[in-house]
C-alpha cells in the first residue's frame, strides 16, 4: 500500500492536487484538492447584473465565453427577457469557436504529452512517417523539419517546458511506432496555430479572447458587417478542415494503442448536461447539445435535467457556511483549517444532483445527445465505436478513453454546426433582420443560467433586487468533476474515476494524471 | 423694514464686470461640463469641449484680475455707506463681524428676531465667498488632471495617483461643480430674499436708498422703504 | 558591445526552421513595437545574436484564471513567438510543463538556485487565510513567491491580477489579494518588477518586454527601469489613453454617440462613450496593437472599454455600462455619484424653500428684520462688566 501524490497537476487550468492510494499496482482510493479560493461570488454582491458578465469570465481564462453566456442567461431568466434570433446565433458562434479552441488546446497542448513521447519521436523514419500519416488519413506536415527542430532542441540541453518530463515512462504505449509520436509532435505545433485561429473568431465577434466583451443581458453588442461575416466564415471553414482531416484521424490513430483505457477511469457513471447551443425554441431539451441526466442506477437512459434538486455540500471543504444548500440560497463563507484527507481537504465544494455526484463534460453531453437521438452525434459515435472494435456498445465510452474520444468527436460535431450557423446568420442579415438587442427595464427577479462550458455543466444563479445583485452563485464544471467528498463521504467524480486505475510506477503515477486531465479540469 | 442703502461704492464697476464674467463662465462651464459628462443631445461634443476649455481660462483669468484688483481698487467695507477703503479689507476679518457668527446662525434659523449687525459681508457670507477661490482652483486642478494635454504632467499625475486614478479624479471634479451649483443657489437666495436691491446693484449698477450705518454698525440715517 | 559568436543564434534559428530573412523581419516588427526606427534593426539583431544560451525563466501562476497563459498562446507570428519563448527556457510553467508534481517543482527549484533568471508571475498574490487561499505543492502561494522572487533578475507581472490583485482585490477582497509589486515592497524584496496590466495581458506586450529585457540587455544596463512609469508600467505601452488613439475618436468629437446597443448608431460604429466606455481614462495602446494577432479589439466589436488595465479596475470601472463608477456608501451600498448629488441638491432646494416660507411668515421677505441695536455679544459683556 502506498500513497502517491501529484501536486501540482500541471497542464490544466488552475491548481489541483491529486492524491491516490495504490494497492498492488491499482488505485484503491483518491482525493482531489482544489488549491485556490478567490471569492468571486462575494465580489459581485451589490453590483449590477450587467457587470457580472465581465467579472465572472475571470473565473476561467480557458472558458470565459461560457461563463459570460451563463451569466447573461441567468439575468435574462430572472428578468424574463428573450434575446433576438440574431443574438442567439451570434452567441452560438462565439461559443462554438471557444469549443473548437478549447478542445484543440486540450488534446494537443495539454493532454497529448500523456500519450505522445517527444523523445521517442526522435527515432522516427521520415519516409515511414509520411507513409503512416497517409495510411491514417491524417494531415501531412514537413515532418523532416519538425524532426530536425526537435533534435536541435534536445541537443541544446535546455528543455524549457519539457524539463523533467517523464520521457520513456513505461505507461507510454510500447508498441506505438516512433513515426506516430513524430506525427503527434508535428500536430502539437500545428494545433498552436489552429487554436489561435479559433480565438480570432472570438476576437472578431467579441473584441478579444480570453475574456470577450459583447454579450450582455438582452443580446449582443456585436453587429456584423459583410466583411466580418466573411472573416468568420473563412476561419470556421479552415478549422473544420483541420478538425476533420487531422484531429479526428489523429484520435483514431492513437486510440487503438491505448485501448486498455476503455477498461477503467469511468467513475460513478452519472452524467449531467444542461445543454448548449440554442435553437429557435430556446428549450434546453431542444438545444443542439440537449440537456439531460443519466443516472447509473437507470443504466444508459436519459431523463430531463432539473435544477431544483441541486445541493452543495461543504463539510469536507474549507467553508464555514451551512451545508447542503441549493445554489439559489447558497453561501460561501470560506475558512481554511488544514489539509487533511480525513476531514477538510479542498477549496472545491461538493455539488450533488438529487444527492448524487455527477460527471460533467463532453462525455456527458455526447452520451445525452446520443441517447436523445441527435443524428450527427449518433453517426460519429457509432463510427468511432466501430473503429475501436466496440460497435453497438456505447457503454464502453464510460471510461478514460471514452472521455478523451467524446471530446474530440464533439469538436467535429460543433465544427460542422458552426458552418451551418454562419450561413444561418448570413441568411438572417441578408433577409433584413437587424435586431441584435432587446432593451428591458425590469430590475427584480431570480434566475438561473444553465449552460455548458467545453469542460461541462455550468450553472449561474442570480438574485436581482432593485437592479443590483443580492446573491450570486456559480457551479462550474470543475466543481462537479473535482468535487470533494460530500457530507456522506461519497467521492467526487474524478476521485471515483481514479479508483481502479492501474499504476506502474507509484513515484510517477502518469496513469492517474491521465485520468485527472481527461476531465479537462 | 430695514433695508440698508445700496450704493455703488459697495461694488465698483470693475467688480460688476468680474461678477458678470463669473456668472456667465460658471453657467457655461456647468452646462458644458454636464454635456461632456453625459452628452444629452447629439452633435455638440466638439463645441461643448471648446466652451469648457475657453470658459475655464476665462474664469481663471477673471479670478486673477479680481484678486489683483482687491489690492488697488477701493470699495465700501460696510453696509449703507459711501466711505471706501482698499477692497482687500473685505477679505480680512473685520471688527464689525467680531463675535457675530452665532448671531447670524441664530438669525437664519429664526432663533433671533433682529438682523445682526455686520460689515458689508457678514461672517458666513465672507467665508463662503473666500472659499470659492480655493474651490475654483480645485476645479481647475482636477480639470487639468483629467485633460489629456496636461494629465501626464507630474504635478497633476501625482494627484491622480493619490486619489486612486482618473475615475476618482473625474468624480471629484464633478462634485466640485455641484458645490458651485449649491453655492450659487444659496448665494442667489440669500442675496435676494430680503429684497432685490443687491441684484440691481451688482448686475445693473443701480443704487437704492436705505439705512445708512456708522463704523460701529449704528443706524445714522436713511430709512428702509 | 562586441558580440563575438555572431553565427550562433542564426544556427539555432535555422535549426528551428527560421530563415535569416524571417529573423530580420521579426527584428523589424520588434523595433516598431518598441517605438524605434528601422535603423535600429541591425542593433537588435546584434543584441539577439550574442549567444545561444537560453535565458532561464520560470512562470508562476498565483491566483490566476490562466487567461494570461491563454493569451500568450495568441501571438501574431507563432513560429517566431515560439522562438522567443524558446529563447527563454521556461523550465516551469504550470499550464504547459510536461513534468508534473514534485518533478515539475524540482525543475523550478533548479532555476531558483542560480540568480539571474526571469520570473513571470500571472494572477493575484493571495494573502487570505495566511496564504492558504492558494496552495501549490503542499505550500502556500506566498511561500512560493517569497522563495522565487529574491534571486530573479527581474519579475514581469503579467495581467492586472499580478499588478495589483486585479478583479480579485475588488471590494470586499474576500481572499485578501494584492499584486506582486506591492507584496514584495511590503516584504522588503527589491527585485525590479515590470508591470503589464490589462485582463488578460496582451501577449504582444510580453514579447516586447522579453526582447527589451533579455535581448537588448536593458535590465543589466538599467534602461528598462527608465522606461517604466511610477506604477512600473512601460511608458511606451501605457503612456497614452485608449481615447487618444481610438478610431472612433472622430465620432466623439462630432458628438455622434451610441445611446443604446443594437441601434443604427451602433451599426454605424459611433462612439461608445455614453454607454460607459472607459477609454478616456485607460492607459493602454489597445487601439494600435489590438488583440488576437491584431484581428480586432473591444471597441471594434461594438463593446465599450471596461478599463481592465486600470488599477483596481473593477471598483473604479463598475458599473461598466455607466459613465461613473459607483460609490460604496456605508449602509446604503453602491450608489452612483449623480444620485448622491441629486439627493443633496434636492435637500438643499427643500431647505431653501422651507427657509423662504419662514422668511415670509416672519415678515422678513421685504427688507428683512430690523437691525439689532448692539451686538448681542457686546450687550452681554457690558451687562457683565457693569455697564462699562
Amino acid at each position: 500500500m502506498a500513497r502517491s501524490v501529484v501536486d501540482p497537476l500541471t497542464r490544466i487550468e488552475g491548481h489541483l492536487r491529486v492524491e491516490v492510494e495504490v494497492n498492488n499496482g491499482v488505485v484503491t482510493d483518491a482525493w482531489v484538492s482544489g488549491g485556490l479560493y478567490r471569492g468571486m461570488e462575494k465580489i459581485l454582491l451589490d453590483r449590477r447584473p450587467s457587470d457580472a458578465f465581465y467579472v465572472v469570465q475571470r473565473i476561467c481564462g480557458v472558458c470565459p465565453i461560457s461563463h459570460g453566456h451563463a451569466s447573461t442567461a441567468s439575468t435574462e431568466d430572472a428578468l424574463g427577457i428573450t434575446i433576438p434570433n440574431n443574438a442567439r446565433i451570434v452567441r452560438n458562434l462565439i461559443e462554438a469557436a471557444q469549443y473548437i479552441h478549447s478542445h484543440i488546446l486540450w488534446f494537443y497542448t495539454l493532454a497529448a504529452l500523456d500519450y505522445v513521447d517527444p523523445v521517442k519521436a526522435l527515432s522516427a523514419d521520415i519516409a515511414d512517417t509520411y507513409a503512416l500519416a497517409q495510411a491514417a488519413g491524417t494531415g501531412v506536415s514537413d515532418f523532416g523539419a519538425v524532426a530536425k527542430r526537435l533534435q536541435a532542441f534536445v541537443d541544446n540541453g535546455q528543455l524549457s517546458i519539457f524539463t523533467n518530463g517523464w520521457f520513456g515512462h513505461p505507461a507510454y504505449a510500447e508498441d506505438m511506432p516512433a513515426e506516430l509520436h513524430l506525427i503527434g509532435v508535428a500536430h502539437y505545433l500545428e494545433a498552436l496555430e489552429m487554436q489561435a485561429v479559433a480565438a480570432e473568431i472570438i476576437a472578431i465577434m467579441g473584441g478579444k479572447f480570453p475574456h470577450f466583451m459583447t454579450s450582455l443581458p438582452g443580446g449582443t453588442t456585436f453587429m456584423p458587417t459583410e466583411q466580418k461575416l466573411d472573416d468568420i466564415l473563412f476561419r470556421f471553414v479552415k478549422l473544420n478542415e483541420w478538425v476533420t482531416n487531422t484531429m479526428i484521424p489523429d484520435t483514431l490513430a492513437i486510440a487503438p494503442f491505448y485501448a486498455g483505457a476503455l477498461g477503467y477511469g469511468g467513475g460513478h457513471g452519472n452524467f449531467l448536461s444542461w445543454g448548449v447551443f440554442n435553437d429557435e425554441s430556446f428549450e434546453a431539451n431542444n438545444r443542439y447539445m440537449p440537456a439531460g441526466v443519466i443516472k447509473v442506477a437507470q443504466g444508459l437512459t436519459v431523463a430531463d435535467a432539473d435544477a431544483s434538486v441541486l445541493t452543495e455540500d461543504v463539510q469536507r471543504s474549507w467553508y464555514d457556511s451551512a451545508t447542503g444548500l441549493h445554489p439559489s440560497a447558497g453561501e460561501a463563507d470560506a475558512n481554511f483549517s488544514e489539509y487533511n484527507v480525513d476531514d477538510q481537504y479542498s477549496w472545491v465544494k461538493a455539488p450533488r444532483y438529487d444527492g448524487a455526484p455527477m460527471e460533467a463534460g463532453p462525455l456527458s453531453r455526447m452520451l445525452v445527445a446520443y441517447l436523445r437521438g441527435v443524428q450527427p452525434v449518433q453517426d460519429l459515435v457509432n463510427g468511432a465505436l466501430e473503429a475501436l472494435g466496440a460497435a453497438g456498445r456505447p457503454e464502453v465510452l464510460v471510461s478514460l478513453l471514452g472521455r478523451v474520444a467524446a471530446r474530440n468527436l464533439e469538436t467535429k460535431v460543433v465544427s460542422d454546426w458552426s458552418l451551418e450557423w454562419v450561413n444561418e446568420l448570413i441568411g438572417a442579415v441578408a433577409g433584413g433582420d437587424s435586431k441584435f438587442f432587446e432593451p428591458h427595464d425590469v430590475d427584480e427577479g431570480m434566475g438561473a443560467g444553465l449552460w455548458e462550458a467545453p469542460r461541462g455543466a455550468l450553472g449561474h444563479f442570480i438574485d436581482i433586487q432593485g437592479g443590483k445583485i443580492a446573491r450570486y452563485q456559480v457551479i462550474t464544471p470543475s466543481t462537479w468533476d473535482c468535487s470533494s467528498r460530500d457530507d456522506g463521504g461519497v467521492r467526487g467524480p474524478m476521485e471515483e474515476a481514479l479508483v481502479g486505475t492501474p499504476i506502474i510506477e507509484v513515484e510517477r503515477p502518469l496513469e492517474a494524471a491521465r485520468i485527472a486531465r481527461s476531465f479537462d479540469p | 423694514m430695514s433695508h440698508p442703502a445700496h450704493y455703488r461704492e459697495a461694488h465698483p464697476l470693475i467688480f460688476v464686470f468680474t461678477h458678470w464674467i463669473n456668472l456667465i463662465s460658471m453657467v457655461a462651464l456647468a452646462f458644458s461640463g454636464f454635456y461632456i459628462h453625459y452628452p444629452f443631445f447629439a452633435n455638440f461634443m466638439g463645441v461643448a469641449r471648446g466652451m469648457h476649455f475657453f470658459f475655464m481660462y476665462v474664469i481663471l483669468i477673471n479670478l486673477f484680475v479680481r484678486i489683483v484688483a482687491a489690492f488697488f481698487v477701493k470699495s465700501a467695507t460696510r453696509l449703507g455707506t459711501r466711505e471706501v477703503e482698499t477692497d482687500i479689507k473685505n477679505w480680512l476679518p473685520q471688527k464689525l463681524n467680531r463675535h457675530q457668527l452665532g448671531a447670524w446662525l441664530k438669525y437664519y434659523l429664526f432663533l433671533k428676531k433682529d438682523h445682526p449687525i455686520g460689515a458689508k459681508y457678514g461672517v458666513l457670507q465672507k467665508i463662503a465667498y473666500i472659499v470659492t477661490i480655493p474651490l475654483t482652483l480645485a476645479a481647475a486642478y482636477t480639470g487639468f488632471a483629467i485633460y489629456a494635454p496636461f494629465m501626464d504632467a507630474a504635478f497633476f499625475a501625482a494627484g491622480t495617483d493619490w486619489v486612486g486614478g482618473q475615475m476618482n479624479m473625474r468624480i471629484i471634479h464633478y462634485y466640485i461643480m455641484w458645490v458651485f451649483i449649491l453655492f450659487t443657489a444659496v448665494h442667489a437666495y440669500l442675496a435676494n430674499v430680503e429684497g432685490v436691491a443687491p441684484s440691481r446693484l451688482i448686475f445693473a449698477w443701480k443704487e437704492e436708498e436705505g439705512l445708512r450705518f456708522d463704523a460701529d454698525g449704528k443706524v445714522i440715517g436713511g430709512s428702509g422703504h | 558591445m562586441a558580440h563575438e559568436d555572431h553565427g550562433a543564434i542564426y544556427d539555432l534559428l535555422a535549426a528551428r526552421g527560421v530563415s535569416r530573412r524571417d529573423f530580420l523581419k521579426y527584428c523589424g516588427s520588434i523595433a516598431a513595437l518598441l517605438g524605434l526606427s528601422e535603423s535600429f534593426v541591425p542593433q537588435i539583431a546584434a543584441a539577439v545574436n550574442h549567444g545561444a544560451k537560453l535565458k532561464p525563466a520560470v512562470w508562476l501562476n498565483g491566483g490566476a484564471c490562466t487567461g494570461c497563459t491563454e493569451s500568450i498562446a495568441q501571438v501574431d507570428t507563432p513560429d517566431v513567438a515560439t522562438i522567443v519563448l524558446d529563447l527563454l527556457s521556461i523550465d516551469f510553467m504550470e499550464t504547459l510543463s510536461m513534468a508534473m508534481g514534485e518533478d515539475a517543482l524540482a525543475a523550478a527549484e533548479a532555476v531558483f538556485e542560480e540568480p539571474g533568471y526571469i520570473l513571470i508571475y500571472e494572477g493575484s498574490v493571495m494573502q487570505g487565510f495566511d496564504g492558504n487561499a492558494l496552495r501549490i505543492g503542499g505550500k502556500t502561494g506566498l511561500e512560493e513567491l517569497d522563495h522565487a522572487a529574491p534571486n530573479a533578475a527581474a519579475i514581469v507581472a503579467v495581467g492586472s491580477c499580478a499588478v495589483d490583485g486585479g478583479f480579485v482585490m475588488a471590494n470586499p477582497n474576500p481572499a485578501d489579494a494584492t499584486g506582486v509589486k506591492p507584496y514584495l515592497e511590503s516584504k522588503g524584496i527589491t527585485t525590479p518588477v515590470v508591470n503589464l496590466p490589462t485582463c488578460p495581458v496582451n501577449p504582444e506586450w510580453l514579447v516586447a518586454i522579453v526582447v527589451d529585457v533579455l535581448l537588448l540587455g536593458s535590465l543589466e544596463s538599467g534602461a528598462i527601469l527608465d522606461k517604466l512609469d511610477d506604477w512600473g508600467r512601460p511608458k511606451y505601452i501605457f503612456g497614452q489613453t485608449i481615447h487618444d488613439n481610438c478610431p472612433r475618436r472622430g465620432h466623439f468629437e462630432n458628438g455622434n454617440f451610441v445611446n443604446e446597443f443594437g441601434t443604427e448608431e451602433e451599426a454605424l460604429g459611433y462612439c461608445l462613450y455614453k454607454v460607459g466606455c472607459k477609454g478616456p481614462q485607460t492607459y493602454t495602446n489597445c487601439p494600435i496593437v489590438r488583440w488576437n494577432r491584431r484581428t480586432s479589439w473591444c471597441v471594434e466589436s461594438g463593446a465599450p472599454c471596461i478599463g481592465c488595465g486600470n488599477l483596481n479596475w473593477v471598483d473604479v470601472g463598475a458599473p461598466f455600462l455607466n459613465r461613473h463608477r459607483d460609490l460604496p456608501l456605508p449602509s446604503v451600498g453602491n450608489t452612483q455619484p449623480g444620485v448622491v448629488a441629486g439627493v443633496v441638491a434636492g435637500a438643499a432646494a427643500l431647505g431653501l424653500g422651507l427657509h423662504a416660507v419662514g422668511m415670509k411668515v416672519t415678515g422678513r421677505m421685504d427688507g428683512g428684520a430690523p437691525y439689532e441695536e448692539m451686538k448681542a455679544h457686546d450687550k452681554k459683556r457690558m451687562q457683565k462688566g457693569g455697564g462699562k
